[in-house]
């Protein structure tokens, strides 16, 4: 059997309540239906980029780790070409990997990496926004397993008429997730 | 900022509520007409009902984003949220996934064949009566097993496709301890929470009709034969409102034939089995390491060896999923429940991590020497599939097949349970985690922001571990492998898997939220925030031995292969329809243009896009056409490498320079990847991964051309009926696919 065939012969079994729904529906459609939806254009993509000399303190375990090292941050500024009311966004990209932290003195000075760290993260474009991020680092003589967190707060322009990324500062801070996300239960 | 969401706040009104489920009742009548083939999509375009892209018009009383009588301008209707029967989150454990049974191929009746089992039987009349085959699978030489007699099948995996049921044998692989206190023995209903209702049989279809979500677990070197038989209702107006009951299973990115990769126009009928060969081999087996004398390639044997076997160790894989892929229906489908995962194991990700011969990575997952098991170790190696539901005022599964743009749903399940808590030990865990979803993107954090080592992405090992603090947005059908150390924690402590990616609508991700906003419950999307809690109930009784190594499995080295050729697919809205071919073609709003032709072509399974020559290297350049909406785009076959984002290498994150299958292309961006073609032959797959964008019609068939010898050139497409298979030529040849 063709299962086309078979699905065309049923055609006109439609339900009485679809029937009515389409009733009522052509009647919407006399009063007036929306336009159809724009096809595909080409996204206007703007990129741009800072790259900011930053620095800071973070604790961590009872250990202060100073942080200091250049972070670029790259944007994208995307457009649906096919609403009107969508909100542009920006993607954002964080280069962290150069970052580096240090505590101690003499020969006892401990170095942090961050890895091949990148936050990305989507956001909708305005004049100006807040973005914090974790980001994690640890003892450069050591492996990844041994990591900690400390966070980054990223106040950002923008020019929302082109796109661009204009400026912005980072600050860093020890990361107060790392008490306030964790929960405790009664173990049985 | 209005509230745009695909899902209204619980808070709002209750006129707005019950203008939403009005115009879902009224959308549910004709999805009921479209699934029991009452009513065609052309017809429905006629009749004013979609734009001429596919597009249900937002017509007030029909579509979710029609202006609302109740709302201020340009506010959407919303669909009304999904009710939870007074069900808190994090008050049921989180199941493991049911290991399907591993048996002997000898138990099969009737044996499997190399070429399809064409016996006959009567047919339903239902489906047109008279006689047809017994398998499914189309017959001949072409679709028959490739190297069935050099690779013959070991073992048997069988499992049926039906509704939803009692399970009454689950076998998580683990020990109750380790599955949170689940009983194994006591009877599972299928319900997405324990207070949530019985879910009709009729709703979900799944791999043997229960839940949890099965696990097939396979090793290189002991080829596999996966039998699945079609036992879902032959009447095609008996599916719940949605889904099809004819089906093809993908084995999600297996290195085999094209007769066994649940090609979308190879699907088979009620009452039908399919038998999968899944060869289990290394890529490159006919070149490299072809006298098998590499301890890195290899699979564990029963004794805590290696049994060592041809291929290039570069290649090996470790974390698949099988899935539906019908044509034009494979959302539905995997929606109504057609989704498992599949872990492969090898000598370097052995599953079990006191296993120590200079080979083993030794990655979290259990002792041998505890178990018994030398491979395979569950207890420490935590299967993860995250999919966003929605159901009905009964508390039936729900689904909306026309919104296009794609679905949401708005509760989070963790291995198909709401929002569910898991108790783990003080030590590492090694999860596998799927986005098993239709359309939604997730970025997953700890709720505390502490780090996870990332070491695997898709099917594959990563060449190093990746710290971080949060993932990358994780697409669907993306699959990404993290380690998390929980002896950071003290017992009693509790801490959150959290959903950061926040969605307006199914198109893309329209922001990445800070864990802080996250938490914060203010997110207009249900589905932000906490989804997996996790328990530290206990210390482990043996220390933590696992390991994650600073070096995991580098890249195959691709440099000495030249590149064959380049091709381009570019993903866009607004496809053209060149072909007619009521089986093969179907229209919608989305296409793939190959290789700049000028057009964007909705999807014709019997239309040929590529055909790269077997045995070469090419480069794929997989460009996003528009800025409002992100594809996971996903090839069949073979892993690749990604070589450049947005035209540089630089752009590609640490987490991406391993092997991949799976590109989630950014609004507005591209990615290069470059591929080989080898081993096997037949017709294969590229499509959007967002099955909504799949099914309408964002896919083309590409095949490998070995300039007709064994196989024809170009090959005849399948058209599977009840009562056999038949073939005909392929519909459009794209000028370029072949030259």
């Amino acid at each position: 059997m063709n299962t086309q065939v078979h699905i065309k012969a049923r055609r006109l079994l439609f339900s009485p309540s679809f029937v009515t729904l389409l009733i009522a529906v052509a009647g919407m459609l006399v009063l007036g239906g929306p336009s159809v939806q724009a096809q595909t254009t080409a996204a206007p993509i703007v990129d741009s980029s800072i790259t900011i000399a930053t620095n800071g303190t973070v604790t961590d375990t009872g250990t202060t780790v100073a942080v200091s090292g250049s972070v670029t941050i790259k944007c994208r500024r995307v457009i649906d070409t096919t609403t009107t009311t969508a909100v542009p966004l920006v993607m954002l990209d964080f280069d962290f990997s150069q970052l580096k932290g240090t505590t101690g003195t003499g020969k006892n000075v401990r170095t942090f990496v961050t890895g091949d760290n990148h936050a990305t993260e989507l956001r909708p474009l305005q004049a100006s926004d807040t973005i914090v991020v974790t980001i994690p680092y640890f003892d450069s003589t050591k492996d990844v397993l041994s990591a900690s967190s400390f966070m980054a707060t990223a106040n950002l322009t923008f020019d929302v008429s082109t796109g661009k990324l204009t400026g912005g500062t980072l600050t860093y801070g020890t990361n107060i997730f790392s008490s306030s996300g964790v929960g405790t239960f009664t173990v049985n | 900022m209005p509230d745009r969401n695909f899902f209204l706040s619980p808070k709002a009104s209750k006129a707005r509520l019950r203008e939403a489920e009005r115009a879902r009742e009224n959308r549910w009548e004709i999805i009921k007409a479209h699934s029991h083939g009452q009513v065609s999509r052309r017809d429905l375009i006629k009749m004013g009902l979609f734009t001429g892209t596919g597009l249900l018009l937002p017509i007030s009383g029909l579509s979710p984003f029609a202006r609302s009588a109740y709302a201020d301008s340009n506010i959407p209707t919303g669909l009304p949220p999904s009710p939870l029967f007074g069900v808190q989150p994090f008050s049921t454990p989180m199941p493991r996934f049911d290991v399907l049974p591993r048996n002997p191929v000898s138990v099969l009746n009737p044996a499997p064949t190399a070429q399809a089992n064409t016996t006959q039987q009567p047919v339903d009349p239902a489906l047109g009566g008279g006689t047809g085959p017994i398998e499914g699978r189309p017959p001949g030489p072409i679709w028959a097993h490739q190297q069935f007699t050099q690779l013959p099948p070991v073992i048997a995996i069988q499992a049926t496709m039906e509704g939803a049921k009692v399970n009454t044998v689950y076998n998580p692989g683990v020990p109750s301890l380790q599955n949170s206190g689940i009983n194994p023995a006591t009877p599972i209903p299928f319900r997405f929470h324990p207070g949530l209702p019985d879910q009709n049989v009729l709703k979900d279809w799944t791999y043997n009709g229960t839940i949890p979500p099965k696990l097939m677990m396979v090793r290189y070197g002991e080829p596999v034969l996966f039998r699945l038989r079609n036992r879902l209702p032959v009447n095609q107006n008996q599916n719940g409102g949605f889904g099809i009951h004819t089906i093809s299973t993908h084995e999600h990115n297996g290195h085999h034939g094209a007769e066994n990769d649940g090609f979308t126009g190879a699907f088979f009928f009620p009452n039908q089995f399919y038998d999968y060969h899944y060869p289990i081999v290394l890529a490159g087996r006919n070149s490299i390491n072809t006298t098998a004398t590499d301890n890195r390639a290899s699979g564990p044997t029963d004794a805590g060896g290696l049994n060592k076997i041809p291929g290039d160790w570069h290649e090996t894989m470790s974390t698949h999923w099988f899935h539906d892929h019908m044509f034009s229906f494979t959302a539905q489908n995997v929606y109504k429940g057609m989704a498992g995962m599949f872990n492969i194991y090898s000598g370097l990700d052995r599953g079990a991590e006191d296993i120590v011969d200079g080979v083993n990575l030794r990655l979290p997952s259990g002792r041998a020497s505890v178990s018994g098991k030398s491979w395979g170790n569950l207890d420490y190696d935590v299967n993860l599939m995250l999919a966003d539901k929605a159901w009905d005022s009964a508390g039936q599964l729900a689904m909306d097949i026309f919104e296009f743009d794609g679905f949401l749903g708005d509760r989070m399940t963790v291995n198909l349970t709401y929002k569910p808590f898991m108790e783990v030990e003080r030590r590492k865990y090694r999860f596998r985690i799927l986005n098993g979803s239709v359309s939604r993107f997730f970025k997953v954090a700890l709720s505390d922001g502490s780090p996870m080592i990332q070491i695997g992405n898709d099917g594959n090992l990563l060449p190093a571990p990746v710290v971080l603090t949060k993932l990358d947005e994780q697409g669907i059908a993306e699959r990404y492998d993290i380690v998390i150390d929980f002896s950071r924690y003290s017992v009693g402590q509790k801490v959150w898997m959290v959903n950061l990616a926040e969605h307006q609508d199914g198109k893309k991700v329209d922001k990445d939220l800070s864990i802080a906003e996250a938490l914060s419950g203010n997110s207009p999307d249900p589905c932000v925030g906490k989804f997996l809690e996790f328990r530290i109930a206990r210390n482990p009784a043996q220390p933590d031995i696992s390991q994650v190594p600073a070096t995991l499995i580098p890249n195959p080295d691709l440099s000495a292969i030249p590149v064959a050729r380049e091709r381009v697919f570019e993903f866009n809205r607004g496809a053209n329809q060149t072909t007619n071919d009521p089986v093969s073609s179907f229209f919608g709003p989305w296409g793939i243009e190959t290789d700049n032709q000028g057009g964007t072509l909705a999807a014709d399974f019997g239309r040929i896009s590529a055909a790269p020559r077997f045995g070469t290297r090419e480069i794929w350049t997989l460009k996003n056409g528009g800025g409002g909406w992100d594809h996971p785009i996903h090839i069949h076959f073979e892993e690749c490498q990604t070589l450049a984002r947005d035209g540089s290498a630089a752009n590609v994150p640490a987490w991406e320079r391993g092997r991949k299958d799976v590109w989630r292309l950014r609004p507005g961006g591209e990615v290069k990847i470059t591929l080989q073609f080898r081993d096997f032959g037949g017709m294969f797959m590229e499509h959007c991964h967002n099955t909504m964008h799949e099914d309408n019609a964002m896919l083309l068939r590409w095949e490998i051309d070995d300039g007709g010898a064994p196989f024809l050139r170009p090959l005849p497409t399948p058209r599977p009926t009840p009562q056999g298979v038949t073939f005909v030529p392929p519909t459009e040849i794209l000028p370029t696919a072949f030259d």
